[in-house]
């Protein structure tokens, strides 16, 4: 009978198409079940002989496998197809994908960036200045006070009598208070020079950043707080700090601020010279002759001021031990960050 | 400066406080401890030992075999030294004793087949000085096993301190150990001074007078007679040797030995070489010539200070002696020099003569002008106690003027505002006592102070802030968790450097620093440069003019190095002088600019599994020019032109400008070019001026709906004449266009022999769209059409077919 043969068909068919690996055995299901001249097909030829009666319900079963039997080839179908090409031979997804040419800016960059970011957090300004300054900006209305031994401190490189290439980024404290009247709080990052022999630990060139707040009531115990906050914030927060007493001709008192040494944990280690403590930046309250050179009344305003080297800084982080490596510009140090 | 914690106790007595606590205080108190040796510590597994027997080596013709007695035991030793005996006192390292030259261990060591259980050490392998010509031989009367810390009062710390140059006081014994009696609250005292009475008066046998008084405000002098010059006792001779200094004669020890302790400079003459027994202080007038006790010629400018006698000069005041009145073994005769000079005028001929010595140092800081009369006596009665001899009755003190101490009032409100914390007026008094500071009055809320001649550091209120915050402690101001942020204005003026690498670093450029000091070379390829005039080195003796050179040796050394493939940008400023024969005298005679540099050179992509390996060329180049403008927001506001100057270090080049103003050029670099460079493949690169960047007006970003409508696109193909270029044609089909075409794109190109010599195929496409309502095919077709027959018109072009 027609409805039996419909049954067994469903069974054969169910079980050829579970055993389909590929689209070649797949097709070969298509002619023989799904085709014109399929099994499904020639049982459609069959229904006219069915009693007139029966027809309704065993065309019913007929239209259910064949409409089974399509939406099962077509399922596995796709799935196949996913998984090969056209020709149906396997793909070797193991390949290299293509991948793009990602630049990135030099790591000391990325340092001051970083530090940037603190410092804006803070309220900081960022501000710039020239590196060819006048021996004015740089020394004399910083306090250093001419034929003053101070200023063996920073090696210069002279361009004439009263011109240098800056020996600090502080020469920008006195054109950001020439140009801005108090409050003025502001970084001032940029290139400086040193007329200093070329080793691993020093280069003729280096980067810093300097910082300036001047208002009404800015206390050395400001200074401290603020500091700390960027030590924490740049090198972890559970670093411990210590303030020494030290001199700069532009801040009084002046201080230079030591942190845990991050290598060793303050146990003493070749980086920290033993001592467990590495000095990050130079740091002071503004000197009043230093107000007295922009005109801010040093009776009325106190200030801080504090710089520190950025590749000093990218040197501890990054555990780089030759200071040239930054300027020699190989690609393979530039792709590393 | 070298310090030893000996020598300071006895100045401050520090028995009771351990070596880490002062070195602690010393650190916390401005004066940086750099280096600590601690003798007791280095030397103590040495022990001195008997060598009581000496054989030769089996086999080893310059070692020796020795039996050495440690006192408790014999040990066989083996000792290359040729002066080693039997029956001498040596310094003997057992197995185990670390040696400091060379920071090695002592070990059990077999040397050419013969057991060797210790070593006989020489001067230099106990860092006790250079001398490596044999081993140590100690005094007889020393007992086998004594340890060499005892034997050799070898059992001193010595600190190596950085004095910040504000801090003259600290170059001496005295100053750090008054430092140290402040921070620990000790006693603290000077040697007093009881000098033997004479029959003979001293302005019998010398005077002194000084004609410059503005550069010698001060010169006291002390004669002795009849003393003896040889070798100085070993305690004055250990003292020195811990500070650093070599021993000479007990002379010459002295007057260091008290400049050590007091930070005032001395100088002994030999009396009977001073002509007249005369001293005469003044400045040269004209360029002189003099020869320094070190045997050099020297050449003295007019204006330098000079200490002459009767007729001729004799010593360079204030930095060196002369030859010609130096103390020798026969000197019976001295005049001890203990003066006070003008620190810039020392400073000055120190900077000229390339010369500083120890007196240099400290008279250019700044001595106590009221303590060398105590320096001169100290320095007679040292002598009196090694040398013997009379220290002539009274002594030469030529102080026309008595600098007098300042006066400063400190108010304690202003102690609190600038550190942020309130330290007992009691407390505040103290240090200021222990400091040497006499309160002169005590108002109320201030103080007013008299500050010792001795700190030239101090003249204002600010100064005393300082000394009581720093013996307090630093670590005593409070460290504040709050901050007022200012609501005001916030400037970035490197924002938009940062945009430029931004843009740079996602166009896959990698950033660059070079350094902005250049060889003669790399300064000439272009503008005018800058020179330093007191360069390191011959390759940084000018300033950048262009951050091309520096771009190009950064090429030349990647590829040296393997790295042929290379984008690479920069950021900084070059710097040009406006007038070439004037001197840089004003902000108004160079230039000092910020630009950018984009540079490509080698391959932009690599041969890879599923694509074809490609060089960077002067298309890409301009591409990346574009896009970084578009990254930017100035895309659509620029303007490109071309032109060919002979003189450029392009071989074809582009310039980017705004209206009329040219922002930047590039283009492939000349051969020749890179020849000098060293470099041997293909260059690209574009200059931008940052500062001409920034100042372009941007315009403000507006939403725009995306489009609703579909778009209509269009290809065409035409042969044109080859001289025609791709903007003519491209500027004529938007000009020919009507406002529905809204873009044109080259997407094809070539020449060929089919096309004919002098022709090339240029292939558009053409996208037509409105905003507001859909196109039809018919509208599009026209307007195609039209187009295709103007271009044809226009160029003499020839439609190709599909």
């Amino acid at each position: 009978m027609l409805s039996e043969r419909i049954q067994q068909i469903h069974t054969e068919f169910e079980s050829d198409i579970s055993k389909v690996s590929d689209l070649k055995e797949l097709e070969n299901i298509r002619i023989k079940y799904l085709s014109r001249n399929g099994l499904i097909s020639s049982l459609f030829d069959e229904l006219k002989n069915v009693a007139k009666e029966d027809k309704p319900v065993v065309g019913k079963s007929l239209n259910e496998l064949r409409n089974h039997s399509t939406n099962q080839f077509n399922v596995l179908k796709e799935k196949l197809e996913s998984t090969s090409s056209a020709d149906g031979e396997k793909i070797d997804l193991t390949l290299p994908g293509v991948t793009k040419v990602l630049g990135s800016k030099h790591i000391l960059t990325q340092t001051l960036d970083e530090i940037k970011i603190i410092f804006k957090g803070l309220g900081f300004s960022v501000f710039d200045g020239p590196e060819l300054e006048s021996d004015y900006n740089n020394f004399e209305a910083l306090n250093f006070q001419p034929d003053h031994p101070a200023r063996d401190m920073q090696d210069t490189f002279f361009i004439s009598k009263d011109f240098l290439l800056r020996t600090h980024t502080s020469p920008v404290q006195i054109r950001v208070m020439n140009s801005h009247q108090p409050p003025v709080r502001a970084i001032m990052p940029g290139r400086v020079y040193r007329n200093e022999a070329v080793s691993s630990r020093s280069y003729c060139m280096f980067h810093q950043v300097e910082g300036l707040y001047v208002d009404t009531d800015v206390t050395f115990a400001e200074l401290k707080g603020t500091l700390v906050s960027f030590a924490r914030q740049f090198y972890g927060e559970d670093l411990n700090y210590r303030f020494r007493p030290s001199f700069f001709p532009f801040t009084e008192p002046s201080a230079e601020m030591d942190i845990t040494c991050y290598l060793c944990h303050g146990k003493g280690c070749k980086v920290c010279k033993q001592t467990g403590w590495l000095e990050i930046l130079g740091c002071g309250m503004v000197d009043p002759n230093v107000f007295g050179f922009v005109n801010y009344d040093a009776e009325k305003y106190t200030g801080y001021a504090f710089g520190m080297g950025i590749e000093r800084t990218a040197m501890l982080k990054y555990g780089i031990t030759d200071i040239r490596v930054f300027f020699e510009n190989d690609l393979r140090f530039l792709k590393q960050f | 400066m070298k310090i030893s914690l000996n020598w300071l106790k006895e100045y401050v007595d520090l028995q009771n406080i351990s070596n880490e606590e002062i070195i602690s205080k010393l650190n916390m108190s401005g004066l940086e401890v750099e280096d600590v040796v601690n003798q007791n510590e280095i030397y103590k597994d040495f022990i001195v030992a008997f060598v009581k027997e000496k054989k030769k080596h089996p086999n080893a013709d310059k070692l020796s075999l020795c039996t050495v007695d440690t006192g408790k035991e014999e040990l066989q030793v083996i000792c290359g030294a040729p002066n080693v005996d039997a029956g001498q006192k040596v310094v003997f390292a057992p197995i185990g004793t670390l040696i400091p030259k060379g920071n090695f261990r002592i070990t059990k060591a077999k040397i050419r087949g013969t057991e060797s259980c210790g070593m006989i050490c020489a001067e230099d392998e106990l860092e006790l000085s250079d001398d490596h010509g044999g081993i140590m031989i100690l005094e007889n009367e020393l007992k086998q096993g004594t340890p060499i810390t005892e034997a050799l009062h070898l059992n001193d710390v010595i600190l190596e301190i950085a004095i910040t140059p504000n801090r003259p006081d600290a170059l001496s014994h005295i100053g750090v150990a008054r430092d140290l009696a402040a921070l620990f609250s000790l006693k603290f005292k000077t040697p007093e001074i009881k000098l033997p009475s004479s029959h003979k008066k001293i302005k019998d046998s010398a005077s002194v007078e000084i004609e410059d008084e503005i550069n010698c405000p001060r010169y006291s002098a002390k004669v002795l007679t009849g003393i003896k010059v040889k070798e100085s006792p070993a305690w004055l001779k250990e003292k020195l040797k811990n500070a650093g200094l070599r021993p000479i004669n007990n002379i010459v020890d002295v007057t260091n030995y008290v400049m050590y302790e007091t930070g005032q400079p001395l100088h002994a003459f030999d009396l009977d070489r001073l002509s007249k027994n005369k001293i005469i202080v003044k400045s040269t007038k004209e360029e002189t010539f003099f020869r320094t006790l070190d045997s050099k010629e020297r050449k003295l400018p007019a204006g330098t200070l000079m200490i002459c006698d009767g007729e001729k000069q004799v010593a360079i005041a204030g930095i060196m002696g002369g030859e010609n009145s130096e103390i020798n073994s026969s000197t019976k005769n001295i005049l001890i020099e203990s003066a006070y000079f003008n620190t810039s005028s020392i400073r000055k001929t120190s900077k000229i003569l390339s010369l500083t010595t120890d007196a240099s140092y400290r008279f250019e800081r700044g001595i106590d002008p009221n303590g060398t009369l105590y320096s001169a006596e100290r320095a007679a009665q040292l002598i009196f106690e090694i040398s013997g001899g009379d220290i002539l009755e009274g002594a030469i003190d030529v102080y026309p003027e008595r600098i007098i101490e300042k006066v400063v009032e400190l108010r304690l409100n202003r102690l609190k505002k600038l550190l942020g914390y309130e330290i007992p007026e009691q407390k505040v008094k103290s240090i200021l006592k222990y400091l040497g500071f006499e309160i002169a009055k005590e108002n109320s809320g201030s103080l007013v102070c008299k500050v010792p001649t001795f700190r030239p550091d101090v003249e204002r209120e600010v100064d005393l802030i300082e000394e009581i915050a720093r013996i307090n402690g630093y670590e005593n101001i409070p460290t504040i968790s709050k901050i007022n942020i200012t609501l005001g204005e916030k400037f970035d003026e490197l924002e938009f450097a940062d945009r430029i690498r931004n843009a740079a670093t996602s166009l896959g450029f990698f950033e660059m620093i070079n350094n902005p000091l250049q060889g003669e070379k790399s300064a000439s390829v272009v503008g005018n440069k800058i020179r330093v005039l007191n360069p390191q080195s011959a390759d940084m003796m000018y300033l950048r003019t262009s951050l091309i050179p520096g771009a190009l040796s950064v090429v030349a050394k990647n590829n040296n190095v393997g790295e042929k493939d290379l984008a690479l940008f920069e950021i900084g400023n070059i710097f040009n002088q406006k007038n070439l024969n004037s001197a840089i005298n004003s902000f108004d005679d160079f230039i000092e600019k910020q630009t950018v540099i984009f540079l490509v050179s080698g391959k932009s992509s690599l041969k890879k599994w599923n694509s074809d390996e490609k060089n960077f060329d002067f298309y890409y180049l301009k591409g990346l020019v574009d896009s970084f403008i578009m990254n930017i927001s100035l895309d659509n506001v620029l303007n490109d032109s071309y032109y060919h100057n002979a003189e450029s270090i392009y071989d074809i080049s582009f310039c980017k400008s705004y209206e009329n103003t040219v922002l930047g050029s590039g283009g492939k670099v000349k051969k020749e070019v890179l020849k000098q460079f060293d470099i041997h493949q293909d260059v690209f690169c574009f200059e931008f001026d940052v500062e001409l960047l920034k100042k372009i007006p941007v315009k403000e970003k507006h939403f725009v709906e995306p489009l609703k409508y579909p778009k209509i696109v269009r290809d065409f193909a035409f042969v044109f004449d080859k001289n025609i270029s791709y903007e003519e044609v491209s500027a004529f089909i938007k000009k020919s266009g009507s406002e529905l075409l809204k873009s044109v794109d080259l997407f094809d190109l070539f020449e060929s022999e089919a096309l004919g010599g002098n022709k090339k195929s240029m292939a558009f496409t053409l996208e037509y769209f409105s905003e507001s309502r859909t196109l039809t095919e018919e509208e599009v077709e026209k307007e195609f059409l039209n187009l295709i027959s103007s271009v044809t018109k226009n160029f003499n072009a020839k439609l190709r077919g599909n």
